[in-house]
């Protein structure tokens, strides 16, 4: 048992010492050799960026190359890790005061709360600020200060099987929960237990997506309209009292307290599954499914998916080095640039959270090629569609200091309401009480 | 002239050898066991925020919170039923199937290289190969049955958490089985075939051979796998990690799993090192009985 624990500390501990030293190595250096110009100091960036897909390694590789080949006073440092490890990995880290330079993850208030993060204003020039899109911009924003950078969006649509569909008699894709229903009830009774009719996952893994789709579309969500959190509402007791209502309607995959989206995709992908909420790039490239992308049932709200990039203040020094945050800057600058970061979006498949870049795919994506040795290339058609639906989607509130507990805790209540463990009202009284209590 | 070191340096030397030769093993356990476990107890007692800043020393606050929540005891009483009912069970098939295999016939051989695999694959890989042979709506259990005209519906086998956490019992005895057959297989094999010659002389039952002879012959063998086993099975993280991640509802999980969710999951690192800390006092006593009434079998020896 403390093994567990023992093991990522010592881990930590070593990985720790080895890139301090590294990381500090060039201030040491200037102190010493008074006489050195500053030129030819180096300055190390460690940067973290999550795993968006099994080439995202290759990518950064070439990135890196060029970069460090056009500035040769910046040595980067980039590491790839997947969503797996990333929050563990990172906070181990920060429990060392070892934090990285650069971070690519998903929220940034605890970061915040810890006072570990720079302004994004310090690094980032004015035209770059300006070429965000607005809304991207201004929902990393927290007591009046935008701490972190949005690196790409994606949303979520209703996925459904047409071929399924149609055979069971269903013409239209469901735009409604009761439609949604009687579209299970066909499939079910057509094709018995060889297709599972809906696909849901309320999974620690990202059951809170789950709590989203149904909430929103139900009218609730995770906060009112002047930003509280509103957990308990009528209208999202109505949503997970649906939710618990499609499992014990025998609707959805056996095991939705442990299957992640990724199995479903799978299934999807394979035809064993005729509908699911997922995201716009969930069905697999090789899969030969017949289907379409419509608007989650209900109101039509999509979730909107937008992870940041984020600068950490250097542990070490009270005063941010300016050759330190003079480089960051040169990082953003080469990695936001229209054509390199339109290629980006292509090769991983996300949407930009740039004004030019979106221009740029919805005319050109064919220009760049998805990851992978497919030689696939973008489509103008698909990224000036999911452009356009961006702005209707709504974001997780993730600007709020308490979301982490709110994120793990709807996942509780759905867990829990499921099992029949505890009534809808009870469970969502209890989470609201706790969290603004 | 041959330099000659003096007689009492020799002595010195001799006397010193054994610890120099202990030395790399004494750092080692020193860096890798000692630190981290002293850590953990510091974390255990520091209030540490989300991301893994340590705050301050906030006493038993981290404990009083673990005792309050309802999961922790439900868990506490999940890790004894895990321990008992793997270990225990383990145990007994073992021995069976040890004495099984120390009969003579034919495929023996392959009997026992057979019964080894599970116990030759990694942990992580068995757990996940089980996670998918009981899915319900794509697992080879059901497809298997379905076809053998065993059932005919798809059947739903970990519908509630008490069924997950009974594959999970299953798939820990599964792959501790072979450990503890090996270990009475070898105490089996050292006992002197006269004495059996002697029981069939006596006109011994089966029962009382096995509960004269046999039983008390292989206990040493018997003792080193159940108590190596207790400390396994109780800190075991991959199989329930894997299969359930403690869900449904935090209603599978054991002691180590719950410390890992607490910890990466929630981001109640205090929390979670004081669950650890909990955990190593249960191990520490249990080993501490173990040692006593080992002591106390050596005295009486």
């Amino acid at each position: 048992m403390l093994l567990v624990l023992t093991m990522v500390l010592a881990l930590a501990a070593c990985g720790g010492s080895g890139k301090t030293t590294e990381t500090q190595a060039p201030a040491a250096a200037g102190t010493e050799a008074a006489p050195a110009d500053a030129g030819s100091e180096k300055v190390t960036l460690d940067v973290i960026i999550s795993q968006y897909g099994n080439y995202t390694q290759a990518w950064w590789t070439d990135f890196e190359q060029n970069f460090e080949a056009a500035n040769k006073d910046i040595d980067l440092n980039i590491e790839i890790v997947s969503w797996n490890d990333i929050y563990s990995i990172v906070t181990t880290r920060i429990s060392n005061n070892d934090q990285p330079d650069i971070l690519n993850i998903s929220g940034f208030a605890d970061y915040v709360a810890d006072d570990l993060l720079m302004p994004a204003t310090e690094y980032t020039s004015e035209a770059l600020q300006a070429n965000f899109i607005d809304s991207f911009w201004a929902s990393n924003e927290m007591d009046g200060t935008v701490w972190a950078l949005p690196i790409l969006a994606s949303c979520r649509a209703l996925f459904v099987n047409t071929e399924l569909l149609n055979g069971a008699g269903i013409t239209a894709a469901p735009t409604t929960w009761e439609e949604v229903v009687t579209a299970c009830d066909a499939i079910k009774a057509t094709y018995g237990d060889t297709v599972v009719p809906w696909g849901l996952d309320i999974s620690t893994d990202e059951g809170q997506a789950a709590f989203a789709y149904y909430t929103w579309n139900f009218g609730g969500g995770f906060v009112d309209a002047n930003g509280d959190w509103a957990l308990n509402s009528a209208e999202n007791v109505q949503a997970v009292e649906f939710i618990k209502s499609m499992i014990d309607g025998g609707y959805c995959n056996a095991a939705p307290y442990t299957d992640t989206r990724y199995p479903l995709q799978d299934a999807f992908s394979a035809g064993t599954l005729a509908m699911m909420i997922g995201p716009m790039n969930m069905v697999s490239s090789t899969s030969t499914v017949k289907y379409e992308a419509v608007s989650i049932p209900g109101n039509g709200v999509g979730l909107g998916v937008c992870d940041q990039l984020m600068v950490f203040k250097d542990p070490a020094v009270k005063e941010q080095d300016p050759a330190r945050t003079a480089a960051i800057s040169k990082f953003f600058d080469a990695f936001y640039e229209c054509e390199t970061y339109s290629d980006y979006m292509v090769y991983e498949g996300f949407l930009p959270a740039t004004k030019d870049a979106s221009d740029n795919l919805a005319k050109n994506a064919e220009k760049y090629t998805v990851g992978g040795d497919s030689g696939a290339t973008g489509s103008s058609e698909y990224f000036a569609t999911f452009c356009a639906v961006l702005p209707t989607c709504s974001f997780y509130p993730m600007q709020k200091a308490e979301w982490m507990d709110v994120r793990n805790g709807v996942i509780d209540v759905e867990q829990q309401v499921c099992q029949g463990l505890i009534s809808a009202q009870d469970a969502l009284d209890a989470l609201q009480a706790e969290v603004v209590g | 002239m041959k330099n000659r070191a003096k007689p009492e340096t020799l002595r010195t030397m001799k006397k010193i050898e054994p610890y120099i030769w202990l030395l790399p093993s004494i750092l080692m356990m020193g860096c890798m066991i000692m630190i981290p476990i002293f850590n953990v107890f510091r974390a255990s007692v520091t209030e540490i925020s989300k991301v893994g800043v340590y705050k301050e020393f906030n006493g038993f606050a981290n404990y009083i919170s673990v005792f309050k929540k309802q999961t922790f005891w439900h868990t506490l009483q999940n890790t004894v039923v895990w321990t008992i009912v793997v270990v225990g069970l383990s145990t007994l098939i073992g021995f069976i199937l040890a004495l099984v295999l120390n009969v003579e016939f034919h495929g023996r051989k392959l009997v026992r290289a057979v019964i080894v695999f599970p116990w030759a694959t990694a942990l992580i890989i068995q757990s996940v190969v089980w996670k998918y042979i009981i899915n319900a709506d794509y697992g080879a259990l059901n497809a298997l049955l379905y076809n053998l005209g065993i059932i005919d519906h798809y059947v739903n086998w970990t519908a509630t958490p008490g069924a997950f956490f009974a594959w999970e019992c299953f798939v820990g005895i599964f792959v501790t089985v072979p450990f503890v057959t090996f270990c009475v297989l070898s105490g089996l094999q050292s006992i002197d075939a006269s004495l059996y010659e002697a029981c069939k002389v006596d006109g011994a039952s089966f029962w009382a051979q096995l509960f004269k002879v046999t039983v008390p012959l292989v206990m040493p063998s018997l003792t080193v796998s159940t108590v190596l086993n207790i400390i396994y099975v109780f800190n075991s993280f991959p199989i329930v990690w894997t299969i359930s991640k403690g869900d449904p509802a935090d209603q599978t999980h054991t002691l180590v799993t719950y410390l890992y969710d607490l910890s990466f999951s929630n981001g109640k690192f205090g929390e979670a090192a004081a669950v650890s800390v909990i955990g190593f006092l249960i191990l520490a006593a249990c080993a501490s009985v173990y040692m006593i009434l080992s002591l106390r079998a050596e005295q009486e020896d």
